[in-house]
C-alpha cells in the first residue's frame, strides 16, 4: 500500500512538472484550451480537439514516413487485415487542403503525437469526451472517403480476414510528388443567375499575388473534390448567401451589388481608376500592405502624403532616395520649404526664388543609374 | 295483476334453414381457426407489426365484453335493487353473458401467440397492467357466471338425473350432489352476484384503460384519460338494449309473444343511461376541444360522427320517445342502433384510432379473421339455442300460476 | 324463499368483507414485487451520434451474429440499394440503419440506427400482462420469453412502435426486441452494435456521463448539432439517446412529451385499486343496496 502510494506520488509530481514546463513554451492565451477561468489538475475544464492553432510542428510531407501499417487492434478480435496506410501520398495531397493538421489535429510542442497518445485503444473507457482509437481512424479516413464517394467500402482500405488477402503493398512513390504542380487561373469569371450586373470577374492572381493572400484564407476545409469535379459533388448546391460569403469576409461591400456585378466583364484591379489615387513611381513597386497596414482594411487612407508619410523631416530622410541629391544649400531647408505638404511630386521654388521653377532649375545633383 | 312468468324449455325443433346456415358459417370460421392454429397467427390475419391487434381483439375481446353487459346490468337490476318484475329477463341475460364471455376468454386464446400459456396470469402478476387486470377480471367473472348459471342446471335435474347404462348407478349420488349444491348455492348465492357486478364494473372501465397506454399512437378524438370512465357508462347503457334484441329475437324465433310491458319498461332506463354517456362524451371532446378533428374529413372524425349520431343520439331520442319505446319494433331499432354504436366505440378505439408512427399500410381484417369472428357470433347463436332447448331459460306466462321462478334470491 | 335471516346476512357480508381486506393487505406488496425492475443511478446507454454513422450497418451483422439468427455474408451488407425503402425491426434483426436525405450535403445522406431505446419507464413493462418484461439495473428493458403468452399488448404500449411478433410460427412465437445485448454486458462486454461500429457511432457509457458528452458535443460544434438530446426526456428518459443534425421529426423520430408512457394508465389502474379500497367499498355498497331494498321488499309485503 505504502509503495503504491510514494508511486503514485512520484508519478503526479512528474506530470505536473512535465505539463508546467510543457505550458511555459506555449504562447497561447489560457482560455484557448481551457473553458474554464482557473483551470485545476483535478478538472482542466479542456475544450474539445481541434485545437490547430496549438501546434507548432511542422514537416514537409517527405519528412514524413512513406506507409505505415496501421495494427494496433491486432490483440482483439477483428473481422478485417490491418491497412497499409500511405501516409506520403495523404500528407501530399493535405497540403493541398488542411495541411498535416487535417489529421493530426493536435499536438503538444515537442515530437509528433500518436494518435492513440490521446484516443483510448479500448471502446469500454472511462473518458468518453473523445473516440476510441479505431473510431478516431475511421472517421479521420472515411470523412474524406466519403466526400470522393459514399459508396467507399469497407474493402477498399483493408480486406476481410476471411478472404485470405492481404491488403496489398504500397508502391515505392517514382516521383517526388504524387500530385502535379496546382496552376492557379488568372481570372474567373462568373456568370450569375441576375438580370442586373450578370457577371463577377474575379482575379484570382491579384488575391495571391498583388494582394498577398495564402491559399488557405479563401479555400478553407476543402478536399479533393472540390477541385476535381465529382459527380457526386455537383449535387451540392451553394446557396447565395455561401456564395457571397466567400468575397464578403474581406469586402464589406454591404448592399453595393455593382463592386462586384457588372453587365461586363472587368478589367483588372487599378489603384487610379478604383480610388482615384494614381500610384505612379515609388508607390507602384510595393506590395498592397506596405500602405495599408492594417489587415483586410484598405480603406481609411487619404491622399496627402502627410496622411502617410507626416513623420518626415529633414533630419530623417534622406533626400537621395528620390534620385535627386540636394546640393548644401536646400539640404538644411525644412521640407515645406518646397514642397506643400498635400503633394512632394511638384516643389515649388517661389519661397525664395521669384523666377524660378523646377524642374527647369533643379536645388541639386539628379541620380543618374 | 300480470300473469306470472315461469322459464320453461323450448320445444321448438333445434334445425331450421336459418340454423343451417348459421351452421355452416360457424364451420367456415373453424376451417379458418385450424389454419391459425397449424400455421399461425400470420396465416390466417392481416395482423403485424404495426398492428399487432386486430378485430378478435376490437370485435371479439372488447365488444364481446361490452355486449354481455346484459348480464351483470340485470342482475343488478333485479337482484341488488330487487326488482322482481325483471326476473323473466334475468336468465337469457345471463345465458348470453355465460356464453359471451366464454367466447371473450376463447377469441383471447386464439390471438394469443402462446394461447397455451393463457393461465400464465395467475402465477406471474403485474398489478401495473390494464390488461392483467381485464385478464383476472375476466376469469374469476366467467367463474361467476358459471356458478351464477348453476341453480339452472340443478333445478333442470334434480329429481331426473338419468344417466345411461353402467353410469345409472351413479343417479343417486349426483342427484344428492345437485341437492347439496343446490343448499349450498342458496345460502350464497348473493355474495357472487354482488361480485359478479363489482368484476363487471371494474374490468368493464379497464378495458378502456387498455388503450390508453398507446399514448399518441391513438387519434385524439378517441384518446383521453376518462376512456375507463366511457368505457363504464357504455357498457351500462347497452344492457338493456342488448337484453331488448335478444328477448325479441328469442320471441320471433320461438313464435312467442314479445314481453313488452317488461321490455318498455327497461327501455324507459336506457334513456337517462345513454344521456349520461353521450354527456360525458360530448363533455370530454370540448374540455380537450378535439371537436377540432371533426371539421377535416378523415376516417376517424366520419367514424366517429357515425358512432355518435346513428350509435347514441338517434337512439337516445327512440328511447325517449314513449310511443317508440310502446312497439316491440321501435324497441328492437332503437336498441340495435345502441348496440350497433357500441361495438362501433370498440371497433373506433382498438383499430380506427390505432395509428402507429411507423405506419406503411392501414389494418383491413382478412377474410380469416372475418370467418373466425362471424364463426364464433354463429356459434353463440346456436348454443343458446341449444341451451333454451334443455334447459328452463326463457320465461313464459305461467299458465298454473303458482310457482315462481326457482332461481331467484334465496332467503329474501 | 326467506330462509336466510339478517344476522346470517351480515355474517357472510362481514366474512366476505375481511376476506378481501385480508387480500388487499397483501397484495400491493405481492404485485409490486412481481417484475423485477431497477432504475439505477449507474445505468448504463448508448449516445448515438447521427452525424458520424457512415450506413455499414455493421451493426446489424453484429446484432444477428450475437443473438443466433441468421446474419448472411458481410460484405452483402455494404449493398446500399436496400436503403431505398425504410425498414423497422422485426423477427429478422432487432435493429435496422435507414438512410435520411441530408439537407446541408446531398451526397452524404444521414444515417440512422434504429432499435429499442430501453426506456426508463418502459411502457412494455408497465403493460405486459405477466411481468414478462423488466428494466434492468444496467438499463436494459428485456423480454422473458419463460413467462410471455404472446399477447402483443407490448406492442400496442410501446410509443417507438419497437416490439415485433412471430406472426408465421405456430408454436413459441416469440417477441422480438434489442435486448441491449444484456448477457453480454453481465460479461463485461460491449453490445455487439457497438463493439463493432467502425467510426464509433455508438458510445457506451454510464447514461449520466453521455448526456455530459452530448451536451459537449453541442457546445463545442453548434452547427454540427441541434441543441436536443432525444431520449434525455423524452416519455420519461430513455437509455439509448440521440444526436442529430437535422430536426428529429424528419429523421422519423414520434414526437413525444415528458410524460413516462404508463403514466396515465398507472395512476388510473392504482386509482381504482388502491389497496383494493375502491372494489371493496363498491362491494359493500352494493351490499347494502341489496339489504336495503331486500327489507323494503318484506315490509312492503308485510304491509299488504
Amino acid at each position: 500500500m505504502k509503495r503504491l502510494l510514494i508511486i503514485s506520488i512520484f508519478v503526479l509530481t512528474a506530470s505536473a512538472l512535465w505539463s508546467q514546463s510543457d505550458h511555459s513554451k506555449i504562447k497561447l492565451d489560457c482560455s484557448f484550451c481551457h473553458s474554464c477561468e482557473k483551470p485545476t489538475k483535478i478538472n482542466p475544464c479542456l475544450k474539445a480537439c481541434p485545437r490547430e492553432e496549438m501546434i507548432t510542428v511542422y514537416h514537409t510531407p517527405s519528412q514524413g514516413p512513406e506507409y505505415l501499417i496501421i495494427n494496433q487492434f491486432e490483440k482483439f478480435e477483428d473481422l478485417y487485415e490491418p491497412v497499409n496506410f500511405s501516409h506520403r501520398a495523404h500528407s501530399e495531397m493535405a497540403e493541398m487542403s488542411g495541411g498535416c493538421e487535417l489529421c493530426h489535429h493536435y499536438n503538444p510542442p515537442g515530437s509528433i503525437a500518436k494518435c492513440v497518445d490521446c484516443h483510448d485503444v479500448n471502446r469500454l473507457r472511462a473518458d468518453l469526451s473523445k473516440p476510441d482509437l479505431k473510431g478516431a481512424y475511421h472517421r479521420q479516413c472515411i470523412d474524406c472517403h466519403r466526400t470522393w464517394n459514399n459508396n467507399v467500402a469497407c474493402a477498399d482500405c483493408h480486406e476481410l480476414k476471411s478472404s485470405g488477402k492481404t491488403a496489398a503493398k504500397i508502391k515505392p512513390l517514382s516521383a517526388s510528388r504524387i500530385h502535379p504542380e496546382i496552376i492557379e487561373p488568372a481570372k474567373i469569371v462568373y456568370e450569375t443567375e441576375t438580370s442586373e450586373g450578370k457577371f463577377v470577374t474575379f482575379y484570382h492572381n491579384e488575391h495571391t499575388q498583388l494582394f498577398g493572400l495564402e491559399c488557405s484564407n479563401c479555400h478553407k476545409n476543402e478536399s479533393c473534390a472540390s477541385c476535381h469535379k465529382v459527380d457526386d459533388m455537383k449535387s451540392i448546391k451553394l446557396t447565395v448567401e455561401e456564395k457571397h460569403q466567400a468575397c464578403i469576409n474581406c469586402h464589406k461591400v454591404e448592399n453595393n451589388c455593382s463592386y462586384c456585378h457588372s453587365n461586363k466583364t472587368l478589367e483588372p484591379f487599378d489603384h487610379g481608376t478604383r480610388t482615384g489615387f494614381q500610384l505612379k513611381s515609388y508607390h507602384q513597386k510595393l506590395s498592397c500592405v506596405n500602405c495599408h497596414a492594417k489587415p483586410k482594411a484598405f480603406s481609411g487612407l487619404n491622399s496627402k502624403c502627410a496622411s502617410c508619410h507626416g513623420s518626415w523631416s529633414v533630419d530623417n530622410f534622406n533626400h537621395k532616395a528620390t534620385g535627386l541629391i540636394l546640393d548644401e544649400i536646400h539640404a538644411e531647408f525644412d521640407c515645406d520649404v518646397c514642397h506643400s505638404l498635400d503633394n512632394y511630386s511638384k516643389p515649388g521654388c517661389d519661397a525664395c526664388h521669384e523666377d524660378m521653377t523646377y524642374p527647369k532649375f533643379k536645388p541639386g545633383r539628379i541620380l543618374r543609374n | 295483476m300480470e300473469l306470472a312468468m315461469k322459464p320453461e324449455q323450448m320445444k321448438k325443433k333445434f334445425f331450421t334453414p336459418w340454423v343451417i346456415a348459421l351452421t355452416l358459417i360457424a364451420i367456415n370460421g373453424l376451417i379458418f381457426l385450424a389454419i391459425r392454429f397449424f400455421w399461425g397467427i400470420g396465416a390466417v390475419t392481416n395482423l403485424s407489426n404495426e398492428h399487432p391487434w386486430g378485430i378478435w381483439i376490437g370485435i371479439d375481446v372488447a365488444a364481446g365484453v361490452a355486449l354481455a353487459a346484459g348480464g351483470f346490468t340485470t342482475a343488478a337490476l333485479g337482484h341488488i335493487m330487487h326488482r322482481d318484475k325483471y326476473e323473466a329477463v334475468i336468465r337469457p341475460a345471463l345465458l348470453t353473458a355465460m356464453l359471451g364471455y366464454t367466447f371473450v376468454a376463447v377469441s383471447v386464446a386464439v390471438d394469443l401467440g402462446r394461447y397455451y400459456s393463457i393461465w400464465h396470469p395467475l402465477i406471474y402478476w403485474n398489478g401495473n397492467s390494464a390488461l392483467f387486470e381485464v385478464g383476472m377480471c375476466v376469469m374469476i367473472y366467467v367463474t361467476v357466471l358459471y356458478i351464477e348459471f348453476l341453480p339452472i342446471v340443478t333445478e333442470r335435474f334434480i329429481g331426473r338425473v338419468n344417466l345411461p347404462g353402467v353410469l345409472s348407478r351413479l343417479n343417486g349420488t349426483i342427484d344428492k350432489i345437485l341437492r347439496a349444491l343446490d343448499r349450498g348455492l342458496n345460502k350464497t348465492m348473493f355474495i357472487f352476484i354482488i361480485a359478479g357486478v363489482v368484476l363487471s364494473c371494474l374490468h368493464q372501465s379497464s378495458l378502456g384503460t387498455l388503450m390508453i397506454i398507446a399514448g399518441p399512437k391513438m387519434h385524439p378524438l378517441w384518446q383521453t384519460p376518462v376512456l375507463p370512465l366511457l368505457f363504464l357508462l357504455s357498457a351500462f347503457s347497452v344492457g338493456f338494449p342488448m337484453v331488448i334484441m335478444e328477448s325479441i329475437t328469442a320471441s320471433k324465433s320461438f313464435g312467442l309473444k314479445p314481453e313488452t310491458h317488461i321490455l318498455s319498461k327497461l327501455g324507459s332506463m336506457v334513456g337517462p343511461l345513454l344521456g349520461i354517456y353521450l354527456a360525458f362524451k360530448l363533455g370530454d371532446m370540448f374540455i380537450r376541444e378535439t371537436f377540432v378533428y371533426l371539421t377535416e374529413l378523415t376516417t376517424e372524425s366520419v367514424m366517429f360522427s357515425i358512432e355518435i349520431l346513428l350509435g347514441v343520439v338517434i337512439p337516445l331520442r327512440m328511447f325517449l320517445s314513449n310511443e317508440v319505446r310502446k312497439s316491440p319494433t321501435g324497441l328492437y331499432i332503437a336498441s340495435v342502433l345502441v348496440i350497433f354504436g357500441v361495438l362501433l366505440n370498440r371497433i373506433n378505439n382498438f383499430l380506427v384510432a390505432y395509428t402507429p408512427p411507423y405506419e406503411t399500410a392501414s389494418y383491413f381484417p382478412s377474410i380469416g379473421e372475418i370467418s373466425v369472428t362471424l364463426g364464433f357470433v354463429c356459434m353463440e347463436i346456436l348454443l343458446y339455442r341449444f341451451f333454451v332447448k334443455h334447459f328452463p331459460i326463457i320465461s313464459i306466462p305461467d299458465k298454473a300460476g303458482i310457482n315462481k321462478a326457482k332461481y331467484s334470491i334465496k332467503g329474501a | 324463499m326467506n330462509k336466510q335471516n339478517r344476522r346470517d346476512f351480515l355474517k357472510s357480508v362481514t366474512t366476505v368483507g375481511i376476506t378481501a381486506a385480508g387480500l388487499s393487505a397483501a397484495a400491493p406488496t405481492k404485485l409490486n414485487a412481481a417484475p423485477e425492475n431497477v432504475l439505477s443511478e449507474d445505468r448504463m446507454g448508448v449516445l448515438v451520434d447521427t452525424t458520424v454513422c457512415i450506413g455499414c450497418r455493421k451493426c446489424e451483422w453484429a446484432c444477428k451474429e450475437s443473438h443466433g439468427m441468421h446474419a448472411g455474408d458481410i460484405e452483402d451488407y455494404d449493398e446500399k440499394g436496400i436503403f431505398n425503402s425504410r425498414r423497422r425491426p422485426d423477427h429478422t434483426g432487432h435493429t435496422v440503419v435507414n438512410e435520411y436525405e441530408n439537407d446541408k450535403n446531398r451526397s452524404l445522406p444521414i444515417y440512422l440506427k434504429v432499435q429499442c431505446m430501453h426506456c426508463d419507464r418502459p411502457a412494455c413493462v408497465s403493460a405486459c400482462i405477466v411481468g414478462a418484461f423488466s428494466k434492468k439495473e444496467s438499463g436494459a428493458v428485456i423480454w422473458d420469453d419463460s413467462k410471455c403468452i404472446g399477447c402483443r399488448y407490448c406492442m400496442v404500449a410501446c410509443p417507438f412502435q419497437i416490439p415485433a411478433f412471430d406472426y408465421h410460427k405456430a408454436l413459441e412465437p416469440d417477441i422480438h426486441k434489442c435486448d441491449f445485448c444484456f448477457d453480454r454486458t453481465k460479461n463485461g462486454k460491449l453490445p455487439a452494435c457497438v463493439e463493432i461500429c467502425p467510426v464509433e457511432t455508438l458510445t457506451y457509457g454510464k447514461r449520466s456521463d453521455l448526456i455530459q458528452v452530448a451536451r459537449n458535443k453541442i457546445k463545442n460544434y453548434p452547427d454540427r448539432y441541434l441543441d436536443h438530446i432525444f431520449g434525455e426526456t423524452e416519455v420519461g428518459g430513455t437509455s439509448w439517446l440521440y444526436l442529430a443534425s437535422k430536426e428529429f421529426e424528419k429523421l422519423d423520430f414520434p414526437k413525444l412529451g415528458k410524460n413516462p408512457a404508463p403514466g396515465v394508465s398507472e395512476s388510473i389502474q392504482h386509482g381504482i385499486f388502491a389497496y383494493f379500497i375502491p372494489p371493496i367499498a363498491l362491494y359493500a355498497l352494493l351490499g347494502g343496496i341489496m339489504w336495503i331494498s331486500k327489507n323494503r321488499d318484506k315490509s312492503e309485503g308485510e304491509a299488504h
